[in-house]
């Protein structure tokens, strides 16, 4: 037999939410604004997950796209699968459940004071703009703060109002591109590697903060390793099969870290003997 | 600790049996199953030589279960105690490796726990290993020193019996009556046994022996073609994961009936070609040598980095059922000739 076990919470057990505001984003991204029914916030870091439930269809694991600093969360789910598919048809009103928050998230206290570069791609916008937003909010606690965000084409943009907001801002040097331009666009075009050059800081002293799809890191870490940018000094935000949330399913699994509990957001200099993180 | 000498299981059994339900091995064919036990003979009170076939996590981490329901939430505690008899010292390892996993720091797994609280672990001695175990190459022996409740061990004129807790001594003297000193004639006769049998068992496994720790040859063979190799073999039944004492690894799946949902719990393997897919469709082990190489890492190398232990026990139950006739210790063996001829060159 076998001694006392502490807390019989069940771990796998959802919390009951209201998803408050829902609009779409574009052909294949929807956005929520969703509130717990107890009242109380989610309580999460910037970077970390939540596991978002349709009864009896199944669950997915989300990126929190909104800063701590705010009421409810947000996510920006992707249709990409059955779940997710059942996310987009649930309107304004509907229940969900919410397991989480999970995971790591973004080293938001060691990079106060520091010169920050956010390298977003496509959907890795969403979870990049929970600790963009806590940066904004608490815009004198960091220094220089720059964000560059590449996007397939015009249609895929989201956040358009709030990306628009940084643009005009002084204190952020926000730099834009599409992989394919067009008649609406006339910013630049090319891939987001291709803007690089034109962050105003000093790279190799800042601390870079990417995320987007698996192809773009391969080049994001060449260019970052060309401007002599330190691994130490490198966050990627990656993407694995979060399915229990709490390290014992197995399916986040990359060599000996469990994504759902050290991740999604990793020091890249940490990463050096997991083979299977890049 | 106490040891008592009984001259029959069957009354062992049936005092155990009118406390709670009991399971014990039942020989199916060659090999052991488990079965309930009942005291009218239907299951027989038998002493399995070797370890069963289906691994003990079966009690504990079924194969299905309900893990959560919603919106009125079930209470996990409902379980009634119950008592596994057979069990050895592979089988009492692979039990204290799942609860290094489901007794995690704040993420206790409720349903784990409370089957676990109502396990009494009746253990046995080997006394005629099988090929296929290999517990001596990790560390095991052919009885077990720790994590029983009782254990058993069966000589010439009858069995004795020791109490390894709290929970064992309780048992052993609340049913004194059953129970006569173990002489140390028969403590002997244990003994010789014992180191008979594990003789044995280092015999059968002195070709697999390798030179340096299982660990460091299976790390340092990350790049080692020996993964693609002997994954050509494989027909990814996933029957080594499923029968595996110690794999864990589940999928959650949300279900349905009437007014109420449900999440279950349910066995998966991590060879399976779509494990670690993700919705977009990149798939980080798509090559199924990636994947044979990931279980060996997880046994030997990530599990011992994550809880400092192997989460190989040596049971050798992966090698009886592979259909691809794959044996881990041949394996080891390559990948460890494979080392050693690289450093013979350099």
């Amino acid at each position: 037999m076998c001694e006392g076990s502490g807390s019989q919470k069940d771990i796998y057990l959802p919390e009951l939410a209201t998803i408050r505001k829902k609009q779409k984003f574009t052909r294949l991204e929807m956005y929520y604004h969703v509130e717990l029914d107890s009242e109380k916030e989610l309580g999460h870091k910037a970077g970390q997950f939540v596991e978002v439930s349709i009864a009896g269809i199944g669950e997915a694991p989300i990126s929190i796209s909104s800063s701590p600093t705010q009421t409810g969360f947000e996510l920006v789910v992707r249709n990409a699968g059955s779940v997710t598919n059942a996310i987009h048809n649930l309107d304004t009103g509907a229940k969900i459940g919410i397991r989480g928050p999970f995971g790591k998230g973004y080293p938001v206290d060691e990079l106060k004071g520091k010169n920050i570069v956010f390298i977003c791609g496509g959907l890795g916008l969403a979870p990049q703009r929970s600790f963009i937003n806590y940066v904004l909010d608490n815009r004198d606690q960091y220094d220089d703060v720059e964000i560059l965000l590449g996007t397939k084409c015009f249609e895929d943009r989201f956040y358009v109002d709030e990306i628009t907001k940084w643009a005009q801002r002084s204190d952020v040097n926000f730099v834009e591109t599409l992989d394919v331009g067009c008649d609406q666009w006339k910013g630049n075009v090319g891939v987001v590697t291709t803007i690089i050059p034109k962050v105003k800081t000093d790279l190799s002293k800042a601390h870079v903060l990417v995320c987007g799809p698996p192809i773009m890191y391969k080049f994001v870490l060449m260019s970052l390793a060309e401007a002599k940018v330190p691994k130490e000094n490198i966050f990627v935000n990656l993407e694995r099969r979060m399915k229990c949330g709490v390290g014992k399913c197995g399916h986040c699994q990359m060599n000996n870290q469990y994504v759902c509990q050290s991740g999604p957001v990793y020091r890249f200099s940490e990463l050096g003997h997991v083979p299977e993180a890049i | 600790m106490e040891t008592v000498f009984i001259s029959q299981l069957k009354a062992l059994l049936d005092a155990v049996a009118q406390q709670m339900v009991v399971f014990t091995p039942t020989e199916v064919g060659d090999s052991f199953t488990y079965a309930r036990y009942t005291h009218d003979g239907e299951v027989k009170a038998v002493l399995n030589p070797v370890r069963t076939c289906s691994p003990a996590k079966e009690f504990l981490f079924p194969m299905r279960e309900i893990a959560a329901v919603f919106p009125e939430a079930i209470s996990p505690e409902e379980v009634q105690p119950f008592a596994v008899f057979g069990l050895k010292d592979c089988d009492l390892k692979s039990i204290q490796i799942l609860d290094r996993v489901f007794y995690e720091e704040e993420f206790h797994d409720p349903f784990y726990i409370s089957r676990r609280e109502k396990m009494f672990l009746i253990s046995s001695d080997c006394y005629d290993p099988k090929d296929t175990c290999c517990c001596t190459l990790f560390e095991g022996r052919v009885f077990p020193l720790k994590g029983f409740d009782l254990n058993v061990s069966k000589i010439k004129d009858g069995y004795l019996v020791e109490a390894g807790s709290t929970e064992g001594k309780m048992f052993l003297h609340r049913n004194e009556r059953l129970f006569a000193d173990a002489p140390s004639a028969a403590r002997a006769e244990r003994d010789r046994n014992r180191q008979q049998a594990q003789q044995q068992l280092e015999q059968i496994n002195a070709r697999y022996k390798l030179d340096r720790k299982v660990e460091e040859i299976v790390l340092e063979s990350q790049d080692s073609p020996v993964f693609d190799q002997v994954a050509t073999g494989c027909v990814e039944c996933q029957s080594c994961t499923r029968i595996c004492p110690t794999c864990h690894c589940f999928y959650l799946f949300d279900t349905q009936r009437e007014n109420a949902f449900g999440k279950m719990k349910v066995w998966d393997s991590c060879v399976r070609q779509d494990f670690a897919r993700v919705a977009g469709g990149e798939n980080p082990r798509k090559i199924l040598g990636d994947r044979t190489k990931h279980r060996l890492m997880h046994k030997f190398v990530y599990f011992l980095e994550r809880y400092g232990i192997h989460m190989c026990v040596g049971c050798g139950r992966c090698v009886d059922s592979c259909a691809g006739e794959m044996d881990f210790r041949d394996v080891l063996v390559r990948l460890n000739r494979e080392l050693v001829n690289i450093k013979g060159r350099s």
